[in-house]
């Protein structure tokens, strides 16, 4: 029995697809969460707590109408990350996340250019016409990453009110006519 | 608006066990964020709520089945929340009810989840399936010796501690 998402997106970049959710993207993902690298953004998480975020983010696009974007590797399918448009109950406006599930997938500009991507399709599709990302301020490697986006540090933007998150940055992304 | 549009709704004489939605997240986050979700590790934030519902919702893409919104078949109000379901940290899959306070004392997660273990064997094709509760659940306890289930041990979950397995009577035993 197949149960799917129905009528999401598919993006296509030079060297990456990206699409919605699917159960194939579940153990990738789950070992993302579970590991060290997920340290800023509330993990590393226990397995319980990994395999009900993997489902929220399928389940996002379902509540929301929109979600992030699983991006593969074009030629061989194999999922990389998360990136996109992204809005749970607490946040205080939509935010593009992103995140790279594992170390080698640094350093080749592949979030940018799927997190580009996305941004992209949140604002012709979705009537988006600003959007932050909230970054911990030790997360070096995210900051610089909103930089390569145009997006700017935004001190007057509050973020979530949530335990653990003093101090997060949020940098507000260029607006649609900004990268037209 | 995406919908999982193939999560199947079934029907019992009172209810529709149908995909939740985002138009359930006052009901659901209401039920969260009172003391009746102690016994599933409850009271949760709205926020928690939201990122739960939708887990719910994921389940069944990552699944291939999940729960369901039980609500009430004349007025689609929300009841609870009943079906398989199967964390990747459980030992085997269980039929799971949970029953908002408008639910309570009316049979409403009994017939729920007798729709959803007929479900479960007629359609899945599963052989077995057990129910789980956390002790002092008194009225969880009673609904699964309601519907037949014996106790069949125990299992130490890390994020929820001990919990108490019931195991339903097989497709056989109940043809």
């Amino acid at each position: 029995m197949s149960v799917t998402l129905s009528d999401t997106p598919v993006l296509e970049t030079d060297r990456l697809i990206l699409r919605a959710p699917q159960a194939g993207d579940m153990e990738p993902g789950m070992a993302f969460l579970m590991d060290d690298r997920a340290r800023f953004m509330g993990g590393p998480q226990s397995r319980f707590q990994a395999w009900r975020t993997m489902g929220h983010l399928t389940g996002h696009w379902v509540m929301r109408g929109y979600g992030l974007f699983i991006y593969c590797d074009k030629a061989s399918g194999t999922p990389l990350g998360a990136v996109g448009p992204f809005f749970p109950e607490g946040w205080v406006e939509p935010e593009f996340g992103w995140s790279a599930w594992t170390s080698a997938t640094e350093g080749k500009g592949l979030v940018a250019e799927a997190a580009a991507a996305a941004r992209r399709w949140a604002y012709d599709t979705q009537g988006w016409t600003t959007a932050v990302s909230y970054i911990d301020r030790d997360n070096a490697r995210s900051i610089a990453l909103a930089k390569r986006l145009g997006a700017v540090l935004d001190d007057q933007a509050a973020y979530p009110d949530l335990p653990g998150w003093e101090g997060t940055l949020v940098f507000r992304h260029p607006g649609p006519e900004d990268l037209a | 608006m995406t919908h999982p549009v193939l999560i199947p709704t079934l029907e019992t004489d009172r209810l529709v066990l149908r995909a939740p939605a985002a138009t359930d997240l006052d009901a659901y986050a209401a039920f969260c964020q009172s003391d009746r979700s102690a016994g599933v590790g409850g009271p949760f934030t709205l926020d928690d709520s939201f990122h739960k519902l939708s887990a719910i919702i994921g389940q069944w893409s990552l699944r291939g089945f999940g729960r369901w919104m039980v609500a009430d078949k004349q007025s689609n109000e929300p009841l609870g929340i009943v079906g398989p379901f199967y964390p990747i940290t459980w030992p085997e899959p269980e039929i799971a009810w949970t029953v908002f306070a408008a639910a309570e004392g009316r049979g409403i997660a009994h017939e729920a989840a007798l729709a959803a273990r007929a479900y479960v064997y007629d359609t899945l094709g599963w052989d077995t399936v057990i129910s789980c509760t956390t002790p002092g659940n008194d009225r969880s306890v009673a609904l699964a010796r309601r519907m037949g289930a014996q106790r069949d041990g125990s299992f130490h979950h890390a994020d929820y501690g001990e919990l108490l397995i019931w195991r339903h009577p097989s497709p056989e035993a109940l043809a």
